[in-house]
């Protein structure tokens, strides 16, 4: 095996505990939301209560998560775990513009009911424009119109037009 | 034919005529943003149709409505992001072929299908409104909860490349549908205190968190890539409006086909386009003799989503026609439009107003002929989204995503329900999980429950699923739609199992 499989292999073996994880966590939750559906009260009305569907959704995936656990874990070599938390810092810094991304709608979302929904857009668009491009005094620019546009001018068209009052914020 | 003729004049004057190409372009144009439904452009175009006459306001409400589905094509294509929930299935192959290189080849199948289901709902509209009306309102609980359940076990066919996953996609979509009042009694549920849980989880922001989110973010996962400048989609702008025409109209089974799930589904109340698409696209994938080419950019499948859901624009006015039961949102619009303006829908609407019910059936295919030029027209400019690069389109569109979110209940709350679940829909596609049962699963989730409760506060004998007729065929065509599901995915893993030993041998 060359040196490019081997990679590959191991990324593919991060992977799989990355979705082992994310069955272990379904399966808790769901037994977890199964026993707080039980304390939803009966009805006097009905046969089935307001706790019945979800119980068996909640049945029904923990069923599956155990299946794909069971699954997984026969698949995973045990020397595998050892090089998973390196894998996933290696893969986070891979992807580090995503989590610039997420961490910018975040603090966007976060700022509209304070800052209105103008102010934040345009900080937002601009900032975010500026991070993703390659700087250029062309596409600096391009950036700032486009920022203006999105935020004073859809705030302008939802409010004229739509009559749709977008956040004004507090400040 | 005097009615007919008296509803084909009040259509045909140019007042009118002008009227609902701005609604054409108004549906497509709004449908095309992401987070802004069909059901929302109708609703901001209602107010407008008062001064109307009444035949004039439907008139124009429809071409939003048929502009409406095909707009949301534009952004499943070229974003792959479903502008609306009607076109779910769309992003399965317009989305790849799009980033195969072939984007004004995508839009263009697609608006040809759109066309051609529009136009074939209409024809069985106008001879099937009223037998099928009295079809469907016979249609109990049993029937219904059956029905979705037969819809549930298409998650089989969509589960992408894991089964397992795609079952717990499919569960992850019912158990968020769970969360908030029951639809029955209106008891909470799973809001653990917090407010903005209390009204359950809005399907809109679900749909735009999981899909729109999570797909923007995976654009930016190359950062070199993004940084160099380079465009969403790369590939020929050319619409090749009259070679793909013929394709479509080469493909005649699954146009029908499709047409006829969307009329169908359409028809019975309570479903609608956002079931219609995935059925028909299901549905075409188990007719192929390519199925595994699904989901890579085939023809076949945006003919098959396209053509179902446009097709449910017709199927959605043969209960409202006949009977007075609006079959969605946006038929409940159009049903009170006809209130204001002091007309009673129910059966004796077609005996009463029959120029109405008849100006009714040429609006739609005029609609259609409208929506058409317009797109044909327009794409050109629709496509030009090609030309701008990633770092311009992720950050814009997603300022879309907010504004379409919060427009959809004025609620900043909604907001931060967007980013936890933009969060948690980029995490699944990074694990692998398929995001389309997911969506059905919260689409179908609270019509399973409602039947299922209601079937048994009718009658507590659970056994009538199984004796009465539709219901049982429903049940065993879902328990048929399984088990074929399993046989072809354990085919599918012997094949990609013996491949490695194929050079060898």
């Amino acid at each position: 095996m060359n040196d490019a499989n081997l990679v590959e292999t191991h990324n593919q073996e991060a992977g799989e505990i990355a979705r082992l994880l994310s069955y272990v966590v379904l399966l808790l939750a769901s037994i977890g939301l199964f026993v707080s559906a039980g304390a939803i009260p009966p009805s006097r009305f009905e046969k089935l209560g307001a706790g019945a569907f979800p119980k068996i959704v909640f049945v029904g995936l923990a069923v599956v998560s155990g299946i794909a656990i069971i699954d997984a874990v026969r698949k995973i070599p045990r020397s595998a775990y050892g090089r998973f938390i390196s894998q996933t810092v290696a893969w986070a810094r891979r992807r580090y513009l995503v989590f610039v991304c997420l961490g910018a709608l975040t603090a966007y979302l976060l700022a509209i009911p304070v800052l209105g929904f103008s102010i934040a857009s345009l900080i937002f668009l601009f900032v975010l424009q500026v991070i993703l491009m390659p700087r250029t005094v062309k596409s600096i620019a391009i950036a700032a119109v486009i920022a203006l546009v999105f935020s004073y001018g859809l705030n302008w068209l939802f409010a004229e037009v739509f009559t749709v009052f977008l956040p004004r914020g507090v400040i | 034919m005097a009615d007919f003729l008296s509803g084909a004049a009040q259509i045909f004057t140019l007042v009118t005529l002008i009227y609902m190409l701005a609604g054409s372009v108004a549906g497509i144009v709004a449908a095309a943003i992401p987070g802004f439904t069909v059901t929302m452009a109708i609703v901001l175009t209602l107010p407008l149709t008062f001064t109307m006459d009444p035949l004039q306001g439907i008139a124009v409400m429809l071409s939003v409505y048929v502009g409406g589905y095909t707009g949301g094509l534009i952004s499943a294509a070229l974003l792959g992001i479903p502008g609306t929930p009607s076109s779910v299935a769309t992003t399965f192959d317009a989305f790849p072929m799009a980033r195969n290189g072939e984007p004004g080849r995508a839009l263009s199948l697609g608006v040809w299908a759109s066309f051609f289901g529009t136009v074939i709902s209409t024809i069985v509209l106008i001879f099937a409104a009223p037998p099928l009306a009295l079809f469907a309102v016979r249609l109990g609980p049993w029937e219904y909860f059956s029905l979705i359940v037969f819809a549930l076990t298409i998650v089989a066919s969509l589960v992408g490349s894991s089964a397992i996953r795609g079952l717990l996609a499919g569960l992850i979509g019912l158990a968020i549908s769970t969360v908030g009042t029951d639809p029955i009694m209106g008891r909470p549920r799973f809001d653990f205190g917090i407010e903005m849980l209390q009204a359950g989880l809005p399907f809109l922001v679900v749909l735009i968190g999981i899909f729109a989110i999570s797909q923007l973010v995976s654009e930016v996962e190359d950062a070199p890539n993004v940084r160099s400048g380079n465009k969403l989609v790369t590939g020929a702008i050319d619409f090749q409006t009259w070679k793909v025409m013929k394709e479509v109209l080469m493909r005649p089974v699954n146009l029908l086909r499709s047409s006829i799930v969307g009329v169908l589904i359409g028809a019975l109340p309570g479903a609608g386009g956002s079931i219609a698409n995935l059925v028909a696209y299901d549905q075409a994938k188990r007719a192929s003799k390519h199925p595994e080419r699904f989901g890579r950019g085939e023809a076949e499948g945006i003919v098959a989503s396209e053509a179902g859901n446009s097709a449910t624009a017709g199927g959605g006015l043969i209960p409202l026609i006949g009977l007075g039961i609006p079959g969605s949102a946006v038929d409940a619009i159009l049903m009170a439009s006809l209130m204001v303006h002091g007309i009673s829908v129910g059966p004796r609407l077609i005996l009463d107003n029959a120029d109405l019910v008849y100006g009714m059936f040429i609006a739609m295919i005029v609609a259609s002929f409208m929506m058409l030029v317009v797109s044909v027209l327009s794409m050109r400019l629709f496509l030009r989204v090609t030309d701008v690069p990633k770092w311009l389109i992720v950050p814009v569109v997603m300022t879309c995503c907010v504004v379409g979110t919060f427009a959809l209940n004025n609620r900043v709350t909604d907001l931060y329900l967007l980013i936890f679940i933009g969060i948690a829909g980029y995490t699944l596609r990074a694990l692998d999980y398929s995001l389309a049962p997911l969506v059905l699963g919260v689409i179908l989730g609270p019509i399973a429950e409602t039947n299922l409760r209601r079937a048994l506060m009718t009658d507590e004998d659970p056994t009538l699923f199984l004796t009465r007729p539709i219901s049982l065929i429903f049940l065993v065509a879902a328990l048929v739609s399984i088990v074929w599901a399993i046989w072809s995915h354990l085919k599918t893993q012997n094949n990609i199992e013996r491949l490695p030993d194929a050079p060898s041998s």
